[in-house]
């Protein structure tokens, strides 16, 4: 079949970003036969793991045309840090990593109920958020890093393997499974799409767009809190700043994969890839012996590069 | 008088359907040249074809003889080539100067703004339009309708255009800012401006233009002078087929009370109390802000009740729009085409959005085959043209986009139905078909609520019609004994209160 230029255009718009991908791994498939073995594949999708959990939550909001969540990775260091606080104070394992997640869920839900009750604007509220959050870690930890054999003990989530492959990415893969499920299949997918796409549309349409959201926030904290609990167990310890690297990696993967900022489109499977495709970034320029400061100015190029062929659509005019 | 644009078998295709045909035929200099056509003749594709906004998949342009191709909207109006569209552009939050100025901006050659110039400037085209009373600083977000139109018409003619596109501009505007609208086009004309004139209402045609020219299925079927032609054969070239419009019959025999309405008020609305049955319809009209459109959107829950009661079948409702649909209640908002569907959604997903609960499993997993045939069944019955149920509704004409609007509450079942103002921007033959869709409703016991300024409409339609005026209800009139001139006095305030 043949296609056309602008169904060519179409196609690079929503998924440009991972043929730059595809590129950037058969460079690095020939440069550094180590990029080729299985359990260097294996260590990127670990290092995939955390970022690409937490990306859910935020690809959900964006799509839903909230804005962005930036005290997701704020969530994730506090509820990482509770969850290892709890454990030296002797809670049980389970206990534990359930308090942290519901955490995430807490603070999420409180988010929510300050966009939706309060009309406050969801970008606005997430950066108070943010500063908030920190804060409260810095306290909580004194300043101090949380270990100890029971933080250690958190190890198998985060190190443990089944088979040849290392539990994160069971888990990342499994979330994405049921994300993907809930986006495509369900009534609360098909509603999440509707509302980022015309909020009073949808809202004519009977759809309770306060509850949706408000759930939405809540979903994204509850992942964070996940995303949280094994950032401290891949460590072994916690402190109060944890969060922090993880800001922009997040927000990053929900970009490069094409979510709308405006809302009501994105694949989640492309986030997913787009996770990837940020851990194969720092696997690769670790793999290439790149000092630190230039891995950062190379994958600000690619990362640029990957989001110019998206918007090559745009050139033709803004009709 | 020579050509000014000429069109020579201009053919634009969409997925799965042929927008524009072949296309040929002239506009002369200075003339007003009407463009008429069903939903879905190809009128806006023809006019985005000119203003740049799309391109031609073959065919050639002439602008003044020579071959214009526009690669986008600014070779237009470099061109100058105007558009006025449906939807609006203009900058809500700058004041009217900016506005009118808007890529046209005077100033030094440092880029500091000379605001005198444009002042002057502005004032010199608003005094052409005779609307010296729009001041330059009012915010343009502020202005009434007819008001942001002529700003639009400033916008052309510092543009210096010499060609107007107008397509449909009286849609939103009152009869008072349409007849200015129509000096102001006069006007224009006599400048020697070049004008085409896209409307559904012919006898804005009849009155505007000097020759007319009727596209069908995205053909050319005829261009003629005014004069030579008259109103039923003009339709007759629009539909192609010989057509008379009237009215079908009425719904004769209402059942139970459906709906029930007591003391109801909002900010627009004080104290409405009525009722409504099964398979009856009743129409409320009302002059602009009357009320009567929040009164519609209350009854759905999608305006704030202040005080007053709704009950639907003997049962009070606190009305959001969720629990409404849930009382089986459907309203079909006003602006179908932002209101109505969800542009970058499939046609089966606007259809089924509203009852996707009713489609879905114990997990919320929507049972999609389910769901198909329903978009399906509706998509057969109204006779909605789309390539499939999986095209996105951007992709339809307006006709066909406010008949998936109306499929997606049909199939959620409602017994009572509200429409607002839903033969707006209408062709005449869809505007009857709807009409006997309205009778069809009623007769399987719907009640229906028409809420229309178009008066033949409200007494051929409903059975009862409440007036408004100033968020009351001025009148309530057994339809088959008024005629249009009584409901306006009362709308207008100049009957006799209580001599109903």
């Amino acid at each position: 079949m043949k296609l056309s230029r602008s169904q060519i255009l179409e196609f690079l718009s929503e998924n440009g970003f991972i043929i730059i991908f595809i590129i950037w791994c058969l460079f690095l498939a020939i440069v550094t036969p180590p990029f080729r073995s299985i359990s260097n594949l294996m260590t990127v999708l670990r290092q995939a793991s955390i970022i690409g959990i937490v990306a859910i939550g935020e690809m959900l909001i964006v799509l839903m045309g909230s804005g962005m969540d930036i005290s997701l990775a704020s969530i994730l260091g506090l509820c990482g840090v509770s969850a290892a606080m709890l454990m030296v104070a002797g809670w049980s394992l389970p206990a534990a990593v359930c308090a942290g997640v519901l955490l995430g869920g807490l603070v999420g839900m409180i988010n929510g109920l300050m966009v939706t009750r309060m009309r406050i604007n969801g970008i606005v509220v997430t950066l108070g958020m943010m500063y908030a959050l920190e804060g409260v870690g810095f306290v909580l930890t004194k300043g101090q890093t949380i270990s100890g054999p029971t933080v250690i003990s958190l190890a198998p989530l985060s190190r443990g393997y089944f088979g040849p492959v290392p539990v994160p990415v069971l888990i990342l893969f499994f979330f994405y499974a049921v994300a993907f499920y809930v986006l495509n299949y369900t009534v609360f997918g098909a509603r999440s799409y509707a509302v980022g796409a015309n909020e009073r549309a949808s809202w004519l349409s009977g759809i309770n767009i306060d509850r949706l959201r408000l759930l939405s926030y809540i979903i994204a904290g509850l992942l964070a809190g996940f995303g949280g609990v094994m950032q401290t167990s891949r460590m072994g310890s916690a402190t109060g700043g944890m969060g922090s690297e993880f800001l922009f990696p997040i927000l990053t993967a929900v970009i490069l994969a094409g979510v709308s900022l405006s809302g009501g489109k994105g694949k989640i499977l492309n986030v997913l890839i787009g996770a990837i495709f940020l851990a194969t970034i720092a696997n690769g320029l670790i793999l290439l012996n790149v000092p630190i400061y230039i891995q950062k100015i190379i994958s600000g190029v690619i990362l640029v590069l990957a989001l110019s062929l998206d918007r090559l659509r745009n050139i033709g005019g803004r009709a | 008088m020579s050509a000014k644009i000429e069109f020579h078998n201009i053919t634009k295709v969409f997925p799965g359907v042929k927008a524009l045909d072949g296309v040929s035929f002239a506009v002369e200099t200075g003339e007003v040249h009407g463009l008429v056509g069903e939903n879905g003749a190809g009128k806006s594709t023809l006019i985005k074809i000119i203003s740049g906004a799309l391109n031609a998949e073959s065919g050639e342009m002439l602008l003044d003889g020579k071959v214009f191709h526009p690669a986008g909207p600014q070779d237009s109006i470099i061109a100058g080539i105007s558009s006025i569209y449906q939807e609006r552009s203009f900058l809500p939050e700058r004041n009217v100067m900016f506005n009118i100025m808007l890529g046209r901006e005077k100033g030094s050659s440092l880029g500091r703004l000379d605001f005198g110039e444009m002042k002057k400037k502005c004032r010199e085209v608003l005094k052409l339009l005779h609307s010296e009373n729009i001041g330059l600083d009012l915010k343009a977000g502020d202005l009434k309708a007819g008001q942001k139109q002529i700003l639009e018409i400033g916008r052309a003619l510092v543009q210096k255009s010499s060609v107007l596109i107008m397509d449909e501009p009286t849609s939103a505007l009152n009869l008072e800012e349409r007849e200015s609208l129509f000096q102001g086009i006069k006007r224009l004309q006599a400048e020697g401006m070049t004008i085409i004139y896209v409307s559904h209402r012919l006898e804005e045609i009849f009155r505007l233009a000097d020759r007319v020219t009727v596209l069908r299925d995205g053909k050319w079927i005829q261009t003629s002078r005014i004069n030579e032609i008259n109103k039923d054969d003009l339709i007759k070239a629009m539909v192609g087929r010989e057509w008379t419009g009237s009215f079908p019959s009425k719904n004769a025999e209402p059942g139970k009370p459906v709906l029930e309405v007591e003391g109801l008020s909002g900010k627009s609305f004080r104290n409405i109390s009525f009722q409504l049955r099964q398979g009856e319809v009743i129409g409320i009209t009302g002059l602009a802000g009357s009320g009567k459109e929040e009164l519609g959107q209350a009854l759905f829950g999608a305006y704030p009740i202040i005080g007053g009661r709704i009950k639907i079948a003997g049962e009070e409702i606190s009305p959001t729009p969720w629990t409404a649909i849930k009382a089986g209640i459907a309203y079909l908002p006003e602006d179908r085409k932002t209101e109505g569907i969800i542009q970058s959604l499939s046609v089966r997903r606007n259809i089924s959005l509203p009852i996707l609960g009713k489609l879905s499993g114990l997990i919320g997993n929507i049972r999609i085959k389910q769901e198909r045939e329903l978009a399906q069944s509706w998509v057969d019955q109204l006779g909605i043209k789309t390539p499939g149920l999986e095209q996105v509704c951007e992709n339809l004409s307006g006709g066909n986009q406010q008949k998936v609007v109306l499929a997606k509450w049909l199939a959620s079942r409602a017994r009572l139905i509200i429409l607002a103002c839903p033969t707006q921007e209408v062709d005449v033959v869809v505007k009857f078909e709807l009409y006997r869709l309205i009778s069809e409703l009623s007769r399987k016991g719907i009640a229906i609520i028409l809420i229309s300024s178009d008066l033949p409409e409200i007494v051929g339609v409903s059975r009862r019609v409440l007036v408004m005026r100033n968020g009351e209800i001025a009148a309530e009139l057994e339809s088959g004994r008024v005629e249009s001139e009584t409901i306006l006095r009362y709308a207008l305030g100049q009957a006799a209160m209580g001599g109903a």
